[in-house]
């Protein structure tokens, strides 16, 4: 525990060290993204340890002067899983932060930037470490908040305002609504808020409480983590975010989610199967439709927004198996869903985190995220090129690299749980596997148009000019590249360190774990034998080719320079005339248009002699514009038809003045009219008298109730007493 | 793995590397006979193949390495997938459990890599059939996982030479008519990625009707000859799956099995060409349409199998 204690002081350092160091911004930067790292690194090491040992650390424990809850810290293995994904992402990010923001120095409040940034990694780390109800909601708000005002960096821009308020008022609708009730419900049923005694506190007869405590985790914990309908937040608040932010947003903030609806299942016995039934058809409709809008984007971050709502649909995917194999009581569907789940995790975050990054590198070097602006930037920025390849080919789970890895594993799971008939007696894992099957075509199809069209071709906007990429970013981007090939390759070392985690979400003892692992273990190991394979035959083929052109220069055969690509007869070829990115995916958007509605404005060509035309095309949000939007604005009506005073304080809202003028208005009416409009004008006098005046209504009730209370005293101060005992 | 097996390893491997070419020349001269001419000549593939190797290659300036590493990535994948299929034998070279998701996602590695090389040249030629390309591909990986779900529960296996082995004669005999779609689904697939008439037509340059010609329309020379041959070698490895999940031999003796194998290939590219000398090409708009037929033909598989098990 000294380790995660050591890097929340250190953050608490950073943070006033930020402050403090206002006038000084590129040294703070640095200082502050400094010590950002060797905290992260630090937590990351102590959470390997952990689930390397295959020991729990903690419980580590504070009273704390709220009447309720404790400071209360334990790494079990789900915690030091996400813990370990926190602390690589995070370390990654810190390094990018410095290039990154060194830029905006002087112009944008970095300082800022830097104390949210250290206020965000210590909730995160206290919301993981966190085993009692009120510390993880505390964690939770603070993260909310520091992750808000991180998005809202930009805040002069009104995208930027509105996709903060976005995030914000999602959040808090899906912790307001779903979230403080679970929580109330698991302390209403023990009386503690130590996660500890929530394990158990619900019994596997109790159906209708299980089946509710799902739903409030479902609704709350989706929210946060993208999961569809509720994932409306997610592409408003990441493109307009700054890189480091949008990275750490989808690779650890969304994770969260997860991790609190894990620790929801790792509290639960075996949930009846429509519960994972019903996680199994949130996650094919996330996945599916999330990929199907990254299809229609033209916006690079807001594209690779949506690939994230879509990872989370395949993690809901591990997951609902994982819940689906407990429910039908088969360990081994179980532990490989939860492992495949956890291991997506990880392997999103590293990937995502890449691509943002190589996003914000395109960003910084050209000045815009618009896809069908740029092009060839492969020849401009080379290594940012290379990063942004690995990234798109783990993110369509392509072997030898870690998307893969994850993916096979729930492939394993679906496919186990087909062949042994759990689920709609097997079928709706298979329809699952086909959902995941499309995902990943329709994947390779977004990050082909993504890499294709920004990197390789011609420029397709010739006013902008690249800069190169700064260093720092590209070491941040080589680390999480590296390890991206590493676990791809090497898979038999990070399968293992999985199944402390696994074995806790799936109830099964850790020898039993260990066997199931080991299952899973000795395929993994022969893809590392294909990835072999597979290097040799591209060495083959390369010494190959190289023999050939030596054998061809030796025979003297004239080398033709290289030319301009042959345009099948067109003298002028222009770069205008490639494939812009809606022009590639439009056949999959016009063949899926059922599913998107995308929206087309076309003035056409018209006339032997046609002038200017123009195309363009949206796909809006579904969830957005026609379930949120409505009910948004339903709910705005009704807070209009109760305001009764407008602002400057004249009477009323064209409805109210119209009723006004063919009824007479009373006289308390009038008074109720008064009292608000004084109230709004703000003069402190008025204010005060209503303070005043609620205090004597308080005093008279108070004064008046004593009478009921007296009869039932002997009752009620029983009861008191009996609460004091049970908190001691 | 037995002596026999051990001995027989690097003379089958060669033959299954040597062998596809002839299958596209079984293909053309299917195609010939049924437009009244003679054909090419039976080894005109491995001739094209040795000319290519010996050609130089010409480059754009607007392309960078990945121009160059497409084709070879694409082929080493392939190559890599000859280890997952069983083609002369009831046994692959390099199974394990989980090895029919590696086989699927190696061939969409191929894809992304050609489908990147032909975005790199910069021409709207490549551009459009790189948008065809991811399209179909998309949509066929339903139909194929599909098709893999329903082998698996019927024969109770991940592993693809026991899904597509003597393990499913009991299958057929149980669940006969699921394995039927499937192969009629897995035959719809193989047209799909090896480009074959309805799905496209390989013979033609019409920018209206390619999709994987026009993909490696700027290849030339040594690259050019990777593509070939892989496209030749995807066509052996698809269609040693459907022939093998069509036809499950009882686990007979190797002299035997290996040039049955061979023929129910060469009956296989006879009916690929038969195919495609009697249907026209399908028009774009309809190629979404077939290939959610097929998967609707695993879909109904599935249900067969699923219902089976638990009557």
């Amino acid at each position: 525990m000294t380790p995660v204690l050591t890097s929340l002081a250190l953050l608490a350092i950073g943070a006033t060290m930020s402050l403090v160091l206002v006038r000084v911004p590129r040294l703070a930067l640095v200082i502050v993204m400094l010590i950002v790292f060797v905290a992260s690194v630090l937590v990351a090491i102590n959470a390997g340890d952990v689930l390397l040992r295959a020991s729990s650390r903690g419980p580590y424990e504070v009273a704390w002067p709220l009447s309720l809850g404790t400071v209360r810290l334990s790494i079990d293995g789900l915690s030091a899983w996400f813990l370990m994904t926190i602390g690589v992402l995070a370390a990654c990010v810190a390094v990018y932060s410095v290039p990154h923001m060194s830029a905006a120095a002087g112009r944008e409040p970095v300082c800022v930037f830097c104390a949210f940034f250290c206020l965000l990694l210590a909730s995160l780390i206290i919301l993981v470490c966190a085993a009692d109800a009120v510390l993880f909601l505390i964690g939770w708000e603070a993260m909310t908040l520091a992750a808000f005002f991180l998005v809202a960096f930009h805040h002069e821009r009104r995208d930027v305002r509105r996709g903060a308020w976005m995030y914000l008022v999602a959040t808090h609708i899906g912790t307001a609504l779903f979230v403080l009730p679970l929580f109330a419900i698991m302390f209403a049923r023990t009386g503690t808020t130590a996660f500890s005694s929530f394990a158990g506190a619900v019994g596997s007869g109790d159906r209708t409480t299980l089946v509710t405590l799902f739903a409030l985790g479902l609704a709350g914990f989706g929210t946060k983590a993208g999961f569809m309908p509720m994932h409306v937040w997610l592409p408003a608040a990441h493109p307009v975010a700054p890189t480091p932010v949008s990275a750490l947003l989808s690779g650890v903030v969304v994770k969260t989610g997860i991790y609190g609806f894990l620790r929801l299942l790792s509290w639960l016995p075996p949930l009846p199967l429509v519960c994972g039934e019903v996680l199994l058809l949130v996650g094919i409709v996330s996945g599916v439709m999330g990929v199907l809008y990254a299809l229609a984007q033209h916006d690079l971050k807001r594209l690779l927004a949506y690939h994230t709502v879509e990872n989370m649909g395949i993690i809901a995917l591990g997951i609902a198996v994982g819940m689906l194999g407990e429910a039908a009581n088969q360990p081994a569907v179980a532990v490989l869903g939860y492992a495949g789940a956890l291991l997506h995790v990880t392997n999103h975050a590293l990937f995502k985190g890449l691509l943002f990054m190589s996003a914000g590198a395109v960003l910084h070097g050209s000045g815009t995220g618009e896809i069908d602006r740029l092009g060839g930037l492969a020849r401009k920025t080379p290594v940012n090129a290379v990063m942004f390849l690995i990234g798109a080919v783990a993110i369509c789970g392509l072997p030898p690299l870690n998307g893969f890895l994850s993916e096979w594993i729930i492939y394993g799971s679906l496919l186990g749980g087909s062949i042994l008939g759990i689920g709609v007696s097997g079928g709706l894992p298979g329809v699952a596997v086909a959902a995941l099957a499309l995902m990943g075509g329709l994947a390779l199809a977004c990050f082909t148009k993504a890499f294709g069209v920004v990197f390789l071709g011609e420029p397709r906007d010739a006013s902008l000019c690249t800069r190169k990429t700064p260093a720092g970013m590209k070491i941040a981007m080589a680390v999480l590249g590296l390890s991206c090939i590493l676990i791809g390759v090497l898979p038999g070392l990070w399968i293992p360190l999985v199944q402390l985690a696994a074995g806790e979400l799936a109830n099964v003892p850790h020898g039993e774990v260990n066997m199931r692992i080991e299952t899973v273990l000795a395929p993994a190991i022969k893809l590392s034998g294909m990835a072999v394979v597979f290097v040799v035959a591209v060495s083959g083929l390369i010494a190959i080719r190289r023999l050939v052109r030596l054998r061809a220069a030796c025979s003297n055969v004239e080398v033709t320079p290289t030319v301009a690509t042959w345009g099948c007869g067109y003298t002028r070829p222009t770069p205008r005339m490639q494939y812009t990115a809606s022009s590639f995916a439009a056949h999959l958007v016009t063949t899926f248009r059922s599913l998107l509605w995308p929206e087309r404005a076309i003035l056409a060509p018209s006339g032997s002699f046609p002038g200017a035309s123009h195309l363009e095309t949206h796909a809006p949000d579904i969830a957005e514009h026609d379930v949120f939007e409505p009910i948004f604005r339903g709910v705005d009506r009704l807070y209009s038809a109760v305001r009764a005073v407008s602002w400057r304080g004249e009477q009323g809202s064209p409805v109210v003045s119209e009723s006004a003028a063919l009824h007479r208005r009373g006289p308390i009416r009038t008074l109720i009219d008064g009292m608000v409009g004084a109230l709004r004008r703000g003069s402190i006098q008025v204010r005060l008298l209503f303070i005043v005046l609620t205090l004597v209504a308080m005093f008279a009730i108070e004064a008046i109730s004593p009478v009921d209370r007296a009869h039932s005293a002997t009752g009620q101060d029983s009861q008191h007493t009996l609460d004091v005992g049970a908190d001691k | 793995m037995t002596v026999l097996r051990a001995i027989l390893f690097v003379p089958e491997v060669l033959v299954v590397l040597a062998s596809p070419p002839l299958l596209m020349s079984v293909i053309a001269k299917t195609k010939a006979w049924f437009g009244g001419r003679v054909g090419p000549p039976w080894l005109q593939p491995y001739f094209d193949i040795h000319k290519l190797i010996q050609k130089n290659a010409v480059y754009s300036k607007t392309t960078t390495w990945i121009f160059r590493a497409g084709p070879i990535i694409s082929l080493a994948s392939l190559l890599t997938a000859t280890t997952l299929v069983p083609v002369l034998s009831d046994d692959s070279l390099l199974g394990f459990p989980g090895d029919v998701i590696l086989l699927a996602y190696l061939l969409a590695l191929g894809r992304m890599f050609t489908v990147l090389a032909a975005m790199d040249t910069g021409s709207s030629f490549e551009g459009m059939g790189a948008s065809r390309e991811v399209t179909f591909g998309a949509m066929s990986e339903p139909a194929l996982f599909l098709s893999f779900v329903v082998m698996a529960v019927a024969s109770k296996s991940l592993r693809l030479s026991e899904m597509i082995g003597p393990s499913l004669i009991p299958g057929w005999q149980v669940a006969g008519p699921a394995v039927i779609l499937v192969v009629g689904a897995l035959l719809v697939v193989l047209l799909t990625e090896t480009c074959r008439v309805p799905v496209d037509d390989p013979a033609t340059h019409l920018e209206l009707t390619m999709i994987h010609e026009v993909m490696v329309l700027d290849h030339s020379g040594p690259e050019f000859a990777c593509i070939t041959y892989g496209a030749a070698l995807k066509f052996a490895l698809l269609g040693s799956i459907v022939v093998h999940a069509a036809i499950p031999h009882g686990g007979w003796l190797a002299w035997l099995n290996a040039p049955l194998r061979m023929l129910e290939l060469g009956g296989l590219a006879l009916l690929i060409g038969i195919i495609e000398s009697v249907t026209a090409r399908f028009r774009l708009n309809r190629v979404p349409m077939l290939l959610a037929g097929a998967t609707v033909l695993s879909a109904i598989a599935l249900v067969l199998v699923l219902m089976r098990r638990t009557v």
